[in-house]
């Protein structure tokens, strides 16, 4: 080797190493508002989602980067179904998820409509913080300077929702359910009585940890817990999707229902 | 369960349970892949899926009016994307995808093959629709 091309070589030896190393001495602080709170303002999207939504190359980039960072969730819990509610979930799926409210462009529920491959933003300001999904162009607006839930509740899809503090992470909760949503995944059916607790945490500059209690007595026969990480987008706006303006799936979803046994033999 | 197999499983279980719209084994038979080649007749850029048409040969030498189901335009433009400009008639491609568990020239596209090579994504995997 010259020695022209041996310095050549040493010098990005030098940068390697170096850029290595603020990388990991120099995490990038948390963003807080005014009030001190974290501040959770941002484009995300479920880390689940972005296989679909980004592509195979960035999601497993992501999933390096989660396996570097020791980031980790739970094992998946089943839903602890009731025996009669365990068995109309089992028909849901047996019909192959062709009831799933989504395919009709219904608005999902909390928590499943953070699951979404599309994006959401939080837009937060002392004493309040609304989230704007782009599915559905759904949002919710919630207070969180220490307000009771109102008393004049209407059953509704994405519930009623008020949030507090506890230390740095954001909980909110959630009452005031119709029952026209599924919770995550095909014929996760529940009552009114539903009654959802999230826990949002940003425990990095690029991630939410999202944890999620479903208290359901009528369909549960304890609370049933779901996690999942957000990952911030910098580059990402919040896009128009307007589900119901060409949507042929509701008649071929009528054509099937007539057609095929498996959908005729049930419900 | 080391912590790599843990968020291996863990997003492994998430990716199956999200949908786009809706079910994919409602309507596609994930055993049923597809290998089209065409020219294009029509693009759709519409919610909440584009559709594309081609005219393809069929094993008889008929053409057959394949129509396929794409992402939304949301997600296409994510995907590099441009209406009028990616896809548009007359381009002959090949597309990958699943068919359709009724009508028999109807699909569910995943990639499309461009005549110079490129490769666009055109819609998800195949799915249970079990999650």
């Amino acid at each position: 080797m010259s020695a022209r091309l041996r310095s050549r070589v040493i010098a990005v030896g030098v940068v390697l190493v170096a850029s290595a190393a603020s990388a990991q001495v120099q995490p990038k602080p948390l963003p807080r508002t005014s009030d001190g709170k974290p501040d959770f303002s941002g484009v995300w999207i479920a880390t689940g989602a972005i296989r679909l939504m980004a592509g195979d190359a960035e999601a497993d980039a992501i999933r390096k980067a989660d396996q570097a960072a020791g980031r980790s969730l739970p094992a998946p819990e089943p839903p602890p179904y009731k025996p009669e509610y365990e068995k109309v979930r089992q028909e849901y799926l047996a019909r192959r998820g062709i009831d799933d409210p989504m395919a009709r462009c219904l608005i999902s529920g909390v928590p499943r409509i953070s699951a979404r491959p599309l994006p959401f933003q939080i837009v937060q300001i002392p004493g309040l913080i609304v989230f704007l999904y782009e599915v559905h162009h759904a949002f919710r607006i919630i207070p969180t300077d220490g307000r009771p839930h109102p008393d004049d509740i209407e059953p509704s899809y994405l519930g009623d929702s008020i949030a507090r503090w506890d230390a740095d992470t954001l909980v909110v909760d959630v009452t005031g359910f119709n029952t026209k949503t599924w919770l995550a995944g095909v014929g996760t059916v529940h009552s009114e009585q539903l009654h959802v607790t999230e826990r949002y945490t940003r425990d990095s500059y690029d991630t939410i940890r999202y944890d999620v209690t479903m208290e359901d007595p009528e369909v549960f026969t304890r609370p049933w817990h779901t996690h999942e990480y957000f990952r911030l987008r910098p580059n990402e706006r919040i896009r128009e999707y307007e589900c119901i303006e060409n949507n042929e799936d509701l008649l071929r979803i009528e054509k099937l229902l007539q057609n095929e046994s498996v959908f005729r033999l049930q419900r | 369960m080391n912590t790599a197999c843990g968020v291996a499983l863990a997003v492994l279980v998430a990716v199956a349970g999200v949908s786009a719209h809706h079910s994919f084994a409602a309507e596609y038979d994930a055993n049923k892949p597809l290998n089209v080649t065409g020219t294009v007749t029509n693009v759709e850029w519409t919610n909440p899926h584009i559709h594309f048409w081609i005219d393809a040969k069929g094993a008889d030498g008929a053409v057959v009016h394949w129509r396929f189901e794409g992402y939304p335009p949301n997600m296409l433009v994510r995907q590099g994307w441009k209406k009028d400009v990616t896809l548009k008639p007359g381009d002959t491609i090949t597309v990958s995808g699943w068919q359709a568990r009724l009508e028999p020239a109807l699909g569910a596209a995943r990639e499309i093959t461009f005549a110079d090579g490129r490769k666009m994504t055109a819609g998800p995997p195949a799915g249970t629709g079990g999650q």
